[in-house]
């Protein structure tokens, strides 16, 4: 009507949901870990951002990467690390990486009637010093795994990765056995190819790559001096440490 | 009554029209056809007509070839930018291709854009958008250069600049931009490989190369990938598999020689 | 008005209450239990916790509309779904069974998922329906067991959790939760299975399958299932259940976890492979797969007699 007067009650479906493509992907070795995103943010056919991070370091030893609705991602991060913050002043310590999990896991079950539209990946290292990977769905159920892809292109990347890093469909040679962990520079070039193959067949994956390394107590940074654009992100040097390594990617 | 269909009438077949629709209603959708999300462009300058198109074919989000020729031949001096329904734009400018040919045939003289032009609108008009063409006409003919834009349900357009397809925003951002009367013929193509070039980066159906197709009134000329500023990256690893690798249940190796004995019998023919 | 549908009203006081919270920008979720030593689960010891729903007209719908994989293939949030798992009890105590994989929509999750529950030494939960319901709410079963044996100095009977878990759920029935569990223990009346689901049901028993492969892996269950049958004799069953429904059900598969509970509690038996199983067995001599068993004799690999007699 338009005098603006309403006589027949309107009403209208409730979508605070939206999709920003992307993809995450994390990988654990026998003492670091590996988690990776892509920074291409969109929507439909256009691009909001070319580099909105999507990978988020959390402590020393943990990281999460985030993928999904990127406004919820974002959200839920902030109140991850928030809780984090509680814990440390509580406790002078940072939250185990296991711990970290269970916590994620109760606060996306929070909102099992509201979810957050989020995939999680967290990576880092356990108590014991070994590499770690937890993955989630949207309201909280969780795993433990060696590796994860997520979001968008995670039906192209995760056969890759089954393939390659669980050696899936691979039979060994004779008398020889297919090794439980890859070393670190062998990881961090399946993650690349990953990344760059991802971007050749899917729209919404490009731009650019943070590739997010993180150390065990101890273990030197070998297979990680020859990186090209490489930062520090540790707090201290003499604990676990987190690296970061920034890459482009194609950009159509 | 009416006898069974022995006759199979020209043109397409609807008869899964009702069945389809029914199951997309209960939630079983059809399968996606390859579309060309697509950037094309065309522009006037001062000899003639520049066309352009980037090289993605996408399934969805899934590119389904990264180089595909979105630039199709109508006639000699005609040509065709495709965006929509990958099969619709391919069959539909190849049978009106034919028809011009056949039209130059009857006519003895070089077709026109307009013809063509009107052809395509009219089958599209016919088909009520059912045909998911959006064209980009262009050519020169012996009334001058002309330029065309065919919309799936069979509208048009005759315009001195024009772009379709996903891109279509980002393209005629920089035409509005850059375009003037009169360029010369390297401006023009400077300006369409920018505009191809803002679809191919800023929409994600548009990708990989530029084609460009400079039509003048003696001379067509067709640039194949005239600019690739997406080419392959290096791979980090190489791929290749131990011989072995894939397991099997049985192996039986069956010989396809097959060995003859020729037993001599009889006298030798007299070939004398 | 009842408790829990006044929690999640949009009208009337307890809505009021929380449209005010809301204004003065009181975050629902950070509650001062969430400080300190009580971490994450702080909140669990004061009762069920509380959940965030849209402020729509029918949440449920709401939930539905963006979740329901099945209905709507299109739909963003895909939970995970899709199962086999058994329980059954005999002379030896109780067999725990269950597949690995993990669907969403038609891709595969996941083949490694944990769908025994380990909620105490002495119980166990399985998991079909939603993964997240599963592991959330067995998981607070856990803290509720502990809790009953602190206040009771004694372990809490399958009977009692499992009611405690039928309860819970009928709570929010309606709501959306999906699960389909067994819980299976030992107490003081020996070997006990609970079937428990969503929809409120609670059911005692001597075998259950739940699951979409439920139907294959019965099958097999039923025609093999005595109450004597021996340790290795049923664990055997156990997994040879599951594969069958690993084999012909398109949404389970992958690996075979299985348990046994006895007197002193569950032991964890083992992880085994189903293709693996399906080729080699879990002796690694003979395989389940019929192959074996009809070398030379089906129609694509005919006897050499009926071979001849075809050429």
């Amino acid at each position: 009507m338009p005098d603006g007067s309403f006589s027949h009650p309107q009403q209208r479906q409730f979508n605070p949901y939206s999709d920003n493509g992307g993809t995450i992907l994390a990988i654990a070795g026998a003492d670091f870990t590996v988690i990776a995103g892509d920074t291409r943010q969109s929507e439909g056919y256009s691009i909001q951002t070319r580099y909105a991070p999507k990978v988020f370091r959390l402590t020393d030893r943990a990281v999460l990467a985030v993928n999904g609705f990127a406004a919820d991602g974002n959200m839920f991060v902030k109140k991850v690390k928030q809780r984090l913050e509680w814990y440390r002043h509580a406790h002078a310590k940072d939250m185990p990486l296991r711990a970290i999990a269970r916590l994620i896991q109760t606060m996306l079950y929070a909102q099992r009637f509201f979810p957050y539209y989020v995939y999680n990946i967290l990576g880092g290292i356990e108590e014991d010093g070994s590499g770690a990977v937890y993955s989630f769905d949207p309201v909280g159920s969780y795993e433990r795994e060696a590796c994860r892809a997520a979001g968008a292109a995670q039906s192209l990347v995760q056969p890759f990765l089954d393939n390659q890093i669980y050696f899936k469909n691979q039979a060994a040679a004779p008398n020889q056995s297919h090794p439980a962990h890859l070393p670190l520079p062998d990881v961090l070039s399946i993650v690349i190819d990953s990344f760059t193959s991802a971007t050749e067949r899917h729209i919404e994956v490009g731009d650019g790559l943070e590739i997010y390394v993180v150390l065990a107590k101890g273990r030197s940074a070998q297979g990680l001096e020859g990186a090209r654009g490489i930062q520090e992100l540790s707090t201290k040097s003499d604990g676990d440490r987190v690296f970061v390594i920034r890459r482009e990617l194609k950009k159509d | 009554m009416a006898a069974a269909s022995v006759y199979t009438p020209a043109g397409f077949d609807f008869s899964n029209e009702v069945r389809n629709s029914f199951l997309t209603e209960r939630g079983i959708p059809l399968p996606k056809a390859t579309s060309t999300g697509t950037t094309i462009v065309g522009c006037l300058f001062k000899d003639g007509i520049v066309l352009g198109a980037d090289t993605r074919a996408t399934e969805g989000p899934i590119v389904a070839d990264k180089n595909c020729e979105k630039i199709h031949y109508i006639s000699e001096s005609i040509r065709c930018c495709g965006a929509g329904t990958a099969a619709d734009t391919e069959f539909t400018t190849a049978l009106i291709s034919s028809n011009i040919e056949l039209h130059a045939l009857t006519t003895g003289r070089k077709p026109r854009v307009v013809t063509a032009m009107t052809m395509l609108k009219q089958m599209l008009f016919q088909y009520q958008g059912q045909i998911g063409a959006a064209l980009v006409l262009g050519g020169v003919d012996a009334t001058g250069p002309h330029l065309f834009t065919i919309h799936p349900h069979g509208s048009t357009d005759k315009l001195p600049y024009v772009t379709m397809g996903s891109g279509s925003l980002a393209a005629m951002a920089v035409f509005e931009n850059g375009w003037r009367p009169n360029m010369e013929r390297a401006e023009a193509l400077e300006l369409v490989t920018a505009a191809v070039s803002a679809g191919i980066f800023n929409d994600l159906g548009s990708g990989s190369n530029v084609d460009a197709c400079v039509i003048t009134a003696t001379h067509t000329e067709m640039l194949r990938n005239f600019v690739k500023p997406n080419e392959r990256v290096q791979k980090e690893r190489s791929y290749t598999f131990r011989r072995g690798t894939t397991k099997f249940k049985k192996e039986d190796i069956r010989s396809l020689v097959v060995s003859e004995d020729v037993i001599h019998t009889g006298e030798a023919m007299d070939t004398s | 008005m009842h408790a829990f549908a006044e929690r999640f009203s949009t009208n009337g006081a307890a809505a009021e209450l929380r449209r005010a919270k809301e204004i003065l920008g009181e975050d629902d979720d950070v509650s001062d239990v969430m400080w300190g030593s009580s971490g994450g689960f702080g909140s669990l010891v004061n009762g069920v916790p509380k959940f965030a729903v849209p402020s729509v007209p029918d949440p449920t719908s709401f939930l539905r509309m963006h979740t329901d994989d099945h209905a709507d293939p299109s739909c963003r949030i895909k939970i995970k779904h899709g199962t086999t798992t058994l329980a059954f009890r005999f002379k030896g105590g109780v067999i725990v069974a269950v597949d690995s994989r993990a669907t969403a929509g038609s891709y595969v999750a996941s083949g490694t998922v944990k769908k025994v529950i380990e909620i105490n030494p002495y119980l166990l939960g399985t998991m079909a329906g939603g993964a997240a319901d599963c592991q959330y709410w067995e998981t607070y079963l856990g803290i509720q067991c502990r809790l009953h044996e602190l206040r009771n100095r004694e372990r809490i009977s399958v009977a009692a959790a499992s009611k405690y878990l039928s309860n819970l759920v009928y709570s929010y029935k309606g709501m959306g939760l999906s699960m389909g569990t067994m819980i299976c223990g030992w107490d003081k009346t020996g070997p006990a299975i609970f079937y428990v689901d969503s929809d409120g049901t609670r059911l005692k028993g001597d075998l259950f399958s739940v699951g979409s492969g439920s139907t294959f892996a019965y099958g097999v269950l039923d025609q093999g299932y005595r109450w004597d049958l021996t340790d290795e004799e049923a664990q055997e069953l156990g997994r040879r259940s599951i594969y069958a429904a690993g084999h012909r059900d398109a949404f389970s598969g992958n690996t075979i976890n299985l348990y046994h509970v006895k007197e002193d509690g569950w032991k964890f038996i083992g992880n085994y492979d189903i293709s693996e199983m399906h080729y080699n067995g879990p002796g690694g001599a003979d395989g389940y797969g019929y192959d074996v068993r009809v070398q030379g004799r089906t129609s694509a690999n005919p006897p050499p007699e009926a071979a001849a007699a075809q050429a």
